[in-house]
This record gives structure tokens, sequence and C-alpha cells, in this order.
């Protein structure tokens, strides 16, 4: 089942996305929600429960700003336990598809 | 359907956690929304790309008993954590349950054999040595010992079992989450 492994992927993928996303500058669940439901087609309402998760894990923080047009926006910054963490899963990620590139580089 | 409607269930679907976090929780989605329509989509639009409210919220409030049982290894959290597997509503956790009552019921009968062994340890200890106990005094003293030494320890197996079985099924219940495969597969 190819949706099921594309599925998993993107499951296993979603928090490195939203650490990267965080990473050089803060921001709010809008917009990384739709760059994310854009990009690696993830649903919306699930960047909600992720990030209260990597909120109750300490790896982000937030911050109101009173917004120009509608509600205050809630942005999200990442501590220093989230860089730690961005990090650490940025370098396994890497490891992990160069091994996976390479097998699948000798196979075709 | 419109905020109001997903609102409204997303709320009903929520009953039960901390007011706070389900104040937390609607006010992230009623954000949204106004987020949606200030970048020009519509209610229904924005509804449709977040999913099923009821769906959302049986995950949400699942996730928050499983990290409780997480943190807390007491009989409340454990009741959660199970109730919070089965809501999750995947069929088959059902067809397990057959599997699981044997096993569930052989842990609580080996429980309630260990709270009984250990008053009968007691008793033995307490009355045996006025009451004849074959073998004297001393003897008595020892078997009551004996007796609530074995019940504690086999109390303590039990729920070493429980833990580990209510672990498993907390790993199977987060297998069930479909939070992401509504949105990826439309």
């Amino acid at each position: 089942m190819p949706e099921a492994i594309e599925i998993q992927l993107k499951k296993g993928a979603l928090e490195l996305c939203v650490l990267a996303l965080l990473s050089p500058k803060d921001g709010y669940a809008y917009e990384i929600a739709a760059r994310l439901a854009d990009e690696i087609g993830m649903g919306e309402g699930t960047i909600y429960p992720l990030m209260r998760r990597l909120q109750s894990d300490g790896l982000v923080e937030t911050y109101l700003v009173e917004s120009s047009a509608g509600p205050p926006r809630k942005y999200y910054k990442l501590t220093e336990a989230g860089r730690a963490s961005f990090t650490s899963q940025k370098a396994a990620w890497a490891s992990f598809s160069g091994a996976v590139e390479s097998i699948l580089g000798g196979a075709q | 359907m419109t905020r109001q409607a997903f609102i409204a269930r997303l709320r009903d679907g929520l009953t039960g956690l901390p007011a706070q976090a389900v104040a937390d929780i609607i006010s992230d989605y009623e954000t949204h929304f106004a987020e949606g329509e200030a970048a020009g989509r519509t209610e229904a639009e924005v509804a449709a790309a977040l999913g099923d409210p009821g769906r959302l919220a049986r995950e949400i409030r699942a996730e928050s008993s499983l990290s409780r049982w997480k943190s807390e290894r007491s009989p409340g959290a454990a009741a959660g954590a199970i109730a919070a597997v089965l809501g999750l509503g995947a069929i088959d956790v059902l067809i397990l349950l057959p599997v699981l009552m044997p096993v569930i019921g052989v842990l609580f009968a080996l429980g309630v054999a260990s709270v009984v062994g250990m008053f009968a340890g007691g008793g033995i200890f307490v009355v045996g040595p006025f009451a004849g106990f074959p073998g004297g005094i001393a003897a008595a003293l020892l078997a009551g010992i004996g007796v609530m030494a074995g019940s504690a320890s086999l109390g303590a197996v039990v729920t070493l079992a429980s833990i580990g079985l209510i672990n498993a099924l907390v790993w199977y219940g987060r297998l069930h989450y479909r939070l992401l495969k509504p949105a990826l597969e439309s």
C-alpha cells in the first residue's frame, strides 16, 4: 500500500518540518499550517495538536502579537531544547535519508 | 459546515478535559477560521481542510489521557487510557476485546487473590498462636509471614503485568490516529 507508506513518512517528518520552519524565525500556526498543507499535503487540523505537544514537551513557547487584521496571533518560538532537538533530528534525518538514497540508487 | 457548527461539535467532543485546555484548543481553531477568512477562504473551505471535528476531538482527548498515563501510574489514569483507546473506535480493538477480557479477568482474579492472601496471612499471624495452630506458636507466626510475603509478591507481579498490558494497549491505540489520514487522502 503506497498510500500507507506515504502517510507514515509524512507523519514522521512533520515534527521535523515544523521545527525547521520555526528555526530561522518565529511563526504563527496558520502560516505554518498553510505552508505544510501546500508543500507536503498535510491536514490543517493536525498542526494544533502537534504544536500543543511540542509546547508541553518544552520545545516551543508562545507569545501573543496584535494583528492589524483579525484576532491577535499566537506566535511560536523555539526554546533552547527545541533548537537542540531540531539539530539532532536534522542530523538523524540526513543520515537516514542518505542511507535510503544510496540503497535506492543501487537498486536501479 | 459553518464555523459555528464546527466549533460546537469540537466543544461537545472535548467535554471532560480541563476547562482551560478546552478554551485554549477552541481559541486555536477560532483563530484559524478568522485567519482563513482574512485570507479569502469561506468557512466551509476552512472546515473541510480541518477535517471532522468529532474525530479531531476524540484524538485530542485520547492523546491527553494517554500522556496522563505516561506521567502518572494510577488506576484512574489507567482507566482513562483504556477508555481513550476504546473511544478511538477502531474496529480491530473491538475484535481484540474478547481476547483481552480473559487476560484482564485473570489479572483481576490474581489481584483479588493477593489481597485475600494478605488478610489470610495476617489472620494466621495474629490468631494462629492462640488457636492451636499445628506446629505451635513459632510455626503460626512464620506461616503467617510466609503467606503475607507470598501475597505481596503476587500483588507486585500482577501490578507489573497490568502496567505492561496497558502500555501495550496505549501503543496499539496510538497506531489508530487518523488526524492525518483523511486530510491526506482527500
